[in-house]
């Protein structure tokens, strides 16, 4: 692909609101703080459950007090990541435009479960009242695309919207879909990322799987997190022309699906789709398994996920590569966490010493990073990342 | 890059298969009555375009359909007649360079339901465990994806009413830009209570019937089923001797950023959208022979989409038409199934029409191809779609070489 800037980021995650927490955190893994009693529901009856939220997470800081009540978390940790990418990248300035417009910028959004906090409320009131005392005011964010619609409304960004739903391949493929709407033009600026909110059918759903029960002592135990990034895409060329400090480039996506052979079988991690979505995405950015300094992997501690993505990254890049697993700190945060991976890949391309290392040696230096993510269901993306050469 | 559409495939209320699609659609046909799915007897409302006659095991195995909802069903099931209509070898579909994108506003509405109202009855420990992985809207375009082999991307755009055109538009994009040889698009959208009762709250549904452009129009009824097309680069279409059934010419997308409901009233967006897709397409509103309209039947999206086609053709008044009208909305679906009927226009000359009108509204000055089909030029058309979230997208279809070469659009656009 033609290299794509990346000139601002927004993020919410367990390290916190803002660039800067993200920054701090990652500096000093060790230092976060605990994760403080759950906010997005009543978790007393599940003990201390694995979960990770954004800490003390305060819309009203970012958007102040009105026209909240009847936004969901997933809505509002959207909104705000978008406005602190929209100023970071400097296309705003204290609410205001100070570069593009409206009708120049857009949003690809990914997403895994749209807002089961609206659904799960909402069919309660049916089931338990009467289907005629549902909230008409809340029913619009039971639609999956409601919470990237809300973006486009809060932050006046008219060039398009597009949410995408992908597992936690969503971000990565977010950034495939911007990339063809700025090459044909659609958008001189996109808002690309991911988001996901915590929620209690949520946790229960990957608590039922088992997902989240310690598979082997020696390996960490998956946490689900929450979080939404946006990264601010432009070609390459137009960010410079307009002076746009340029952060890093995306250089390179590739996406591959090989579903089970067995009938019964729905959930299937495939290495042999992540080994083809890698060397796709090193053909598309033009260098060679060597190149590549740093996996930023979707690693989780989920163990049948993670054993077939280090086996595929072994095998396109050797044995010694080294491997982060940023979802040791994010938490799994699904539709949001390849956005949460390139979030962190831009602090480590910018000379933060490379943390949560699971294979490999830390690398010293950092030029180039391939972010992996392997979906739940035989489909997996990749993507190349290069800082300033 | 010239990209055609070689087979479709439609599981409609009015009919499934294409033949039956398209002659329930010149007739006028309405697939719109009382729901029977769920109980809808204190609600207040009744109607709705449900597909009454699909049965999942006349087009899918039994684990297929064990394992899937009711919407990746009916995805499933348009997927497999749309290959067989483009006559498209399994050996050729299962290849890296083929792709699956398609579009839903809720996808699996079905399975969540059962989880949560599981959930809601008996708590935690009622949830069946193996209901779990069934729910998410990434599910439709993967379960198609296993069913026929494709290997490729495989994405699924949520954009609410607008979704098939997202869907179409965007695979349209990813193969002019040479990222595949084929994707199956399109769009699946299932009636389920929850959604219903949200409509009927938001006081957007009509009594008994959908009415667009009329001037006693009362609001939306809503719809469900699958519309799946089989896009094809000409490179690809022409190496296999393919039949074209029309072309993707250019693609407009706009988002209104104005309310999560309700359309901008000067309606910028939808015009702008309108705007691009021809200009995209190399052409100018004095080429477009038919429109199909998002055409909803509420006061606002009808009123406002009639200011558009005036804004955009000004004295010129090209026929427009609504499907929903017999099909009902069917949300994510409806522009996908509504391309399918562009895409009968586009064979036969006949215009669709838009059943239930009676009165014309001065609010809504265009030429509604009234009630009875008509025989009309349809060598380009046009294809609206206007979302909820303020998602517009307008996508131009085409009899094949009715269209300018993409290259020299791209080099026009570019000067």
């Amino acid at each position: 692909m033609n290299p794509k800037a990346i000139t601002g980021l927004g993020i919410a995650s367990a390290l916190g609101t803002g660039r800067s927490t993200l920054e701090d955190g990652l500096k000093n893994p060790d230092g976060i703080a605990p994760p403080g009693p759950i906010q997005s529901f009543d978790a007393s009856r599940y003990g201390t459950p694995p979960i990770v939220e954004v800490p003390g997470f305060d819309p009203t800081k970012y958007l102040g007090d009105k026209g909240l009540r009847t936004l969901d978390r997933l809505t509002k940790l959207l909104v705000v990541a978008a406005r602190l990418s929209l100023h970071d990248a400097g296309l705003k300035r204290d609410n205001q435009w100070a570069a593009l417009g409206p009708d120049r910028v857009g949003v690809c959004c990914s997403n895994a479960y749209g807002s089961l906090e609206a659904i799960t409320e909402l069919d309660r009131v049916a089931v338990l009242e009467d289907a005629r005392y549902i909230n008409p005011a809340k029913f619009p964010n039971t639609v999956s695309n409601s919470a990237s619609g809300y973006v486009s409304i809060w932050e006046d960004l008219r060039a398009l919207n597009v949410s995408v739903s992908d597992g936690n391949c969503g971000a990565l493929d977010a950034v495939a879909c911007a990339d063809v709407f700025l090459e044909t033009g659609r958008a001189e600026a996109i808002l690309t990322g991911g988001g996901e909110a915590m929620s209690e059918a949520l946790y229960l759903a990957f608590d039922k799987l088992g997902a989240l029960a310690a598979s082997d002592p020696s390996s960490p135990r998956a946490r689900l997190g929450e979080g939404a990034a946006f990264l601010v895409l432009e070609p390459l060329e137009r960010a410079r022309a307009r002076g746009a400090k340029v952060l890093a480039t995306i250089d390179g996506y590739g996406t591959a699906f090989i579903g089970p052979k067995d009938d019964a079988t729905l959930l299937y991690a495939s290495s042999e789709a992540l080994e083809r979505a890698i060397t796709q995405a090193l053909e598309d950015a033009r260098i060679g398994a060597s190149d590549v300094d740093l996996v930023v992997s979707g690693i989780s501690g989920i163990a049948r996920y993670d054993d077939e993505e280090r086996a595929a990254i072994t095998k396109v890049l050797g044995a010694s590569r080294p491997i982060a697993a940023p979802k040791l700190l994010f938490g799994e945060t699904l539709g949001a966490g390849a956005a949460l991976a390139m979030a962190a890949s831009l602090a480590w391309l910018d000379g933060v010493a490379p943390s949560c290392i699971v294979a490999g040696e830390r690398p010293a230096k950092v030029d180039t990073v391939l972010v992996t993510s392997v979906g739940y269901y035989g489909n997996a993306s990749a993507l190349v990342m290069r800082g300033l050469r | 890059m010239r990209v055609f559409i070689t087979g479709v495939g439609v599981v409609s209320s009015i009919g499934l298969g294409k033949d039956a699609f398209f002659q329930a659609l010149a007739a006028g046909k309405s697939g719109i009555g009382p729901v029977e799915a769920f109980d809808v007897s204190n609600l207040g409302r009744t109607n709705a375009g449900e597909v009454k006659d699909f049965r999942p095991r006349d087009h899918l195995t039994a684990a297929e359909a064990r394992r899937m909802g009711r919407c990746s069903q009916m995805a499933l099931a348009a997927a497999r007649m749309a290959v067989a209509d483009a006559g498209l070898a399994p050996s050729v579909l299962e290849s890296p360079r083929t792709s699956v994108v398609l579009g839903t506003t809720m996808g699996e509405a079905d399975v969540l339901a059962d989880l949560d109202h599981a959930w809601i009855a008996k708590g935690a420990a009622g949830v069946r465990r193996a209901w779990i992985p069934k729910y998410g809207s990434t599910l439709l375009p993967i379960h198609v994806a296993r069913a026929l082999g494709a290997q490729g991307a495989v994405l699924t755009l949520p954009a609410a009413c607008a979704a098939g055109n997202y869907a179409i538009g965007f695979a349209t994009d990813l193969i002019r830009a040479g990222k595949a040889d084929v994707i199956i698009t399109g769009a699946a959208e299932m009636l389920q209570e929850l959604q219903f009762c949200g409509f009927v709250r938001l006081a957007a549904m009509a009594p008994t019937r959908c009415q667009p452009f009329d001037l006693n129009r009362q609001g939306l009824i809503l719809g469900e089923g699958a519309g799946i097309l089989v896009l094809e680069s000409e490179a690809h279409a022409v190496r296999r001797n393919a039949r074209v059934l029309a072309e993707v010419g250019g693609h407009g997308m706009t988002c209104d950023a104005y309310h999560i409901t309700r359309p901008h009233p000067d309606a910028a967006g939808s015009k702008a959208a309108m705007r691009q897709a021809i200009e995209r397409s190399g052409i100018t509103p004095d080429d477009i022979d038919f429109v199909n309209a998002h055409g909803t039947g509420t006061k606002h999206n009808d009123s406002a989409e009639s200011k558009v086609m005036r804004d955009v053709f000004g004295e010129r008044r090209v026929p427009i038409s609504s499907m929903k009208s017999m099909l009902g909305h069917c949300m994510g679906a409806a522009s996908a199934l509504e391309a399918i009927g562009c895409v009968m226009t586009l064979e036969t000359g006949i215009y669709p029409p838009t059943i239930n009108y009676e009165t014309p509204d001065p609010e809504c000055d265009v030429d509604v191809v009234a009630n009875t089909a008509r025989k009309g030029k349809a060598d380009i058309v046009l294809n609206n779609s206007l979302a909820f979230g303020g998602y517009n997208s307008v996508t131009c279809l085409a009899r094949p070489g009715k269209l300018p070469p993409p290259s020299e659009v791209a080099k026009a656009n570019a000067a």
